[in-house]
């Protein structure tokens, strides 16, 4: 699809991954929707690309069709669905000095993550079904899940991370299967190491081991760079299904 | 490890893949407790294989909680936990006839399919790893089941699929977390196998998945799931991985 003129939404889009996302999309041309938790950071990017910010707990059913309606209303109907909202918890499932991992986190995590997803995935593609198709193909619009390298290979600690962002990884060929009819395509980004405030809260040791550990190159990802890989999977129609390593090989 | 005397936790364990699997264990000297929703059908079973039947909702933490309490007050802690509990609810993510996903049945399949199998990793965990350690300073292995859909799932199963990569992709940290007690972790990915869950399905659909398994063409016979979870506790270079026991059905 061409992106200029057409309204996007991206979720935790206000800071980190996300900003870079909604950056390089406003830059191509498209009017941006900044689903994030954070009021303040939301508007403010909304300002500086001349998008529209609206708050949002991706875990919350009602709190994202509520926040989709809104944007609907003041973008128009979406066609790029781009979910960066994601937290993190580092630690152990089980350990001596901690015990058993305490279920409220665990159950965030998995709420945020990975229903957070599939609940956006679910409204925003309804909301796309009906829309007139966008080109001779039939295209109507495209979902972007951003998943994580730790889908794959996880370190400790992050079992619950892993987990959830595994999940946004499995669920990417079922949501192309049920959508492909209605000429909607879902593509998933396995980031590795991005310069994020998410990623600032990782223990220093953890940091080096990372970036010691990835081929080339041996540095934290770019906002931009992972934005700019959401950009191309907008315009490349035969991009589908399939889940993209952005890791500078990682291992 | 040797199965012999040893304690077994299996949630799901009534019926199905766990059942099957329960009996497996039992006939090679283990004793199980089986953590299940319906008692109608955990307590007879118990009986049978001298084990003891224990009511659980794997999603709930404190009824989870408290069933490994009561479990490890009757046959001790355990050293082999299996994570079978869990549902399948079959919808598309979005539809014109059904419109979006509702958000009630897509919370509850994650809750039990993945909080309900990461909750049980950490507290069947915390009983392992004071326990004597075996031979290689091994003191229990823990057992998740995922799903052939976890890698390629077919439409309707975003959710399903979701919740059982997510198990299979806990693999490896759990392992890792893990690994300095001496506490295994291990995947299985079953194909089509002939549990209740799966003879709920219509006939012409059954044929169906029957046809696309390569090589043998028919339905799992769920006490070869149950041979393959003995398998695992006996090996020990078994560790992080997670295995698709299929007939090549991909």
């Amino acid at each position: 699809m061409d992106i200029q003129g057409l309204t996007a939404v991206v979720t935790g889009g206000a800071s980190g991954i996300g900003a870079g996302v909604t950056r390089v999309l406003a830059k191509a041309g498209a009017k941006v929707a900044i689903l994030d938790r954070n009021e303040a950071l939301g508007q403010a990017m909304a300002e500086e690309v001349g998008g529209a910010a609206f708050v949002c707990d991706v875990a919350n059913d009602e709190s994202v069709q509520a926040a989709l309606a809104q944007a609907r209303e003041a973008l128009g109907a979406a066609r790029i669905l781009v979910n960066c909202a994601g937290i993190d918890t580092a630690r152990k499932i089980t350990s001596r000095k901690t015990g058993a991992h305490a279920i409220g986190p665990m159950k965030r995590v998995v709420d945020v993550n990975l229903t957070g997803t599939l609940i956006c995935c679910a409204h925003a593609s309804h909301a796309m079904l009906d829309l007139e198709p966008l080109d001779e193909d039939g295209e109507r619009g495209v979902l972007i899940n951003i998943a994580s390298i730790a889908a794959f290979n996880a370190p400790n600690g992050q079992a619950v991370y892993g987990a959830s962002k595994a999940g946004v990884v499995g669920a990417a060929v079922p949501l192309a299967r049920d959508l492909c009819r209605y000429g909607i395509r879902v593509m998933t980004i396995a980031p590795g190491l991005f310069d994020t405030p998410l990623a600032g809260t990782m223990d220093e040791a953890l940091t080096a081991k990372v970036l010691r550990n990835a081929l080339f190159p041996k540095r934290k990802g770019r906002p931009e760079e992972l934005g700019s890989l959401v950009q191309h999977i907008c315009e490349n129609q035969m991009l589908n299904a399939s889940t993209i390593r952005l890791d500078a090989g990682f291992f | 490890m040797k199965l012999e005397g040893v304690a077994a936790f299996l949630t799901g364990g009534a019926s199905g893949l766990g059942a099957a699997s329960a009996r497996v264990l039992a006939e090679a000297g283990a004793i199980v407790a089986l953590l299940d929703r319906d008692m109608a059908l955990a307590e007879p079973l118990a009986k049978e294989l001298g084990g003891v039947a224990i009511q659980c909702d794997v999603a709930d933490h404190e009824s989870l909680k408290a069933a490994v309490d009561q479990a490890t007050a009757a046959i001790g802690p355990p050293r082999i936990a299996v994570n079978f509990a869990g549902i399948d609810v079959s919808q598309k993510i979005a539809s014109r006839s059904k419109g979006p996903h509702p958000i009630e049945s897509m919370q509850r399949e994650i809750d039990i399919n993945v909080i309900g199998t990461l909750d049980g990793c950490a507290l069947f965990s915390e009983q392992m790893m004071n326990l004597e350690p075996f031979e290689d300073g091994e003191r229990g292995v823990l057992i998740n089941i995922a799903s052939g859909a976890a890698f390629n799932g077919p439409p309707g199963q975003s959710v399903y699929a979701a919740s059982k990569r997510a198990v299979a992709g806990a693999t490896l940290p759990l392992a890792r977390d893990l690994a300095p007690y001496g506490i295994r972790v291990m995947t299985i990915a079953p194909g089509f196998f002939k549990t209740p869950l799966a003879e709920g399905v219509d006939d012409r659909h059954i044929d169906k998945l029957i046809s696309m398994v390569p090589f043998p063409k028919r339905w799992g016979d769920p006490r070869e799931l149950g041979e393959l979870v003995k398998f695992i506790c006996q090996n020990r270079m078994l560790n992080g991985e997670t295995i698709q026991i299929d007939g090549a059905m991909r």
